[in-house]
């Protein structure tokens, strides 16, 4: 299903009730009534097309941001990212994290369950920390430097002093690790961990890291075919300038 | 995530017929339409290339069904065929092919052929002790575990390095299981090494 800006949000919400989180990163509140898309964007002053856009990514994951997005100004979509990177250290792995120390096991042997899982999942978070905060401090100002740059008769010379040494081309893609993390723990609580007492924390654990890990999907394809291609193009763009 | 799973080429030449067997045959979890194709010539070439496990082939497309069909295709093929017919063909026997379904195929009859066609294919390996490590391979998790590299592994076990990176490969392919931390929490709750060992 593919959703446009006539659709009504309600509607949105209740296709598919995944979309909550990401409706609210926009700053969304509840109590929408039947308003359309467009409406809530412009009384929450968001911009509809990506907003649209950003829907229909996480909706479908046959979809593909379309080139619209590419041309929007880059600050529209890393400041979406950003959102999202607070969302996954302040709301999500805080919530895993808190799950985590509710498992309960009463028997002797698996004691050490709880201290075992918790290391992993402590390693994860912390390499999740230090990813985003090398993205928010080095890469997306890099890109945004780029983008005003870009637009610029003539760049900085400052600017092109840094761009004689680096690219954002080096940036590119460096998910795997995270990615594997997460399917690791998914794979050690379904299919080795001992059961713990009470098993319905378990099941929300799962559920939780489902979540998150789609949700990162969709940020790094954002990031992947959107953010760094433009980026790519602009520099390349800003590099003539270099060789003069 | 189509590893493992067997997959299907379906011929038929109507878009309704197609995308109803390809739902059905994507239905099942162990099953996955590859390839589509609308005629004869088009299926000879993917089935050639793609070697699938089965073929779901319309009577109509083939100039007489009664003829061996693998004649048809590259030699060694170990492809399952399955004749698609309507209505009027639908008492009909065709011995030169694995199944034969019907449009008029209620579902439950239609469920019940391709779910035998499927455990007909799984490879028997497939059960627990497939998944199982070798001794070999418990060795190379706990040097893991324990925090040596490939290199130092290869030295301790009398290996080479490549073949410490094929074990890691197949421990991972067997536990889903990648990154060494990962590795070592799962050699802890197995109690290949102790707690305090890890690094």
């Amino acid at each position: 299903m593919l959703f446009t800006k006539t659709s009504k949000l309600a509607e949105i919400v209740h296709q598919n009730y995944l979309l909550i989180p990401i409706i609210s990163r926009f700053g969304i509140k509840f109590g929408f009534g039947d308003k359309n898309v467009e409406q809530v964007c412009k009384q929450y002053q968001i911009h509809t097309d990506f907003f649209i856009e950003i829907i229909n990514t996480f909706n479908d994951k046959e979809y593909t941001p379309s080139k619209k997005l590419r041309e929007l100004p880059l600050n529209i979509t890393v400041n979406y990212l950003l959102k999202s990177h607070k969302y996954f250290n302040q709301v999500k792995l805080p919530i895993i994290e808190n799950l985590i120390h509710q498992l309960k096991w009463e028997n002797a042997d698996n004691k050490n369950n709880k201290l075992i899982l918790d290391k992993f999942f402590n390693e994860y978070r912390n390499e999740v920390i230090e990813h985003t905060s090398n993205e928010e401090k080095e890469v997306y100002p890099f890109i945004l430097e780029i983008e005003k740059n870009f637009h610029k008769t003539r760049a900085d010379e400052q600017f092109l002093n840094v761009l004689s040494k680096k690219s954002i081309r080096k940036y590119a893609d460096t998910h795997d690790e995270l990615n594997s993390a997460l399917l690791d723990l998914k794979n050690i609580i379904i299919k080795y961990l001992p059961p713990a007492d009470n098993n319905e924390i378990t099941n929300q654990i799962l559920q939780e890291i489902f979540g998150l890990e789609k949700d990162m999907e969709d940020h790094t394809k954002l990031e992947d075919s959107v953010v760094v291609p433009a980026a790519v193009m602009m520099e390349k763009e800003l590099r003539k300038q270099l060789d003069k | 995530m189509s590893m493992g799973k067997l997959s299907f080429i379906i011929a038929e030449n109507s878009y309704i017929i197609r995308t109803g067997l390809v739902r059905i045959i994507n239905s099942f979890s162990e099953a996955v339409v590859l390839k589509e194709a609308t005629e004869l010539n088009s299926l000879i070439k993917i089935v050639n290339k793609h070697k699938p496990d089965f073929v779901i082939v319309n009577a109509k497309l083939i100039a007489d069904p009664h003829d061996d069909i693998r004649t048809l295709f590259s030699d060694n093929l170990s492809t399952k065929f399955i004749i698609f017919v309507g209505s009027r063909r639908k008492n009909e026997h065709f011995v030169h092919f694995n199944e034969k379904i019907s449009v008029d195929d209620e579902k439950t009859e239609i469920i019940y052929k391709i779910q035998n066609l499927i455990i007909s294919r799984l490879p028997t390996e497939r059960s627990d002790e497939g998944n199982e490590l070798s001794e070999r391979e418990k060795d190379v998790v706990k040097q893991i575990a324990l925090g040596q590299t490939n290199k130092e592994i290869a030295e301790k076990l009398f290996i080479s390095t490549h073949t410490v990176i094929t074990h890691r490969k197949n421990i991972t392919g067997k536990l889903g299981i990648k990154t060494v931390s990962g590795l070592t929490v799962y050699a802890i709750l197995n109690n290949i090494i102790e707690i305090d060992e890890a690094v």
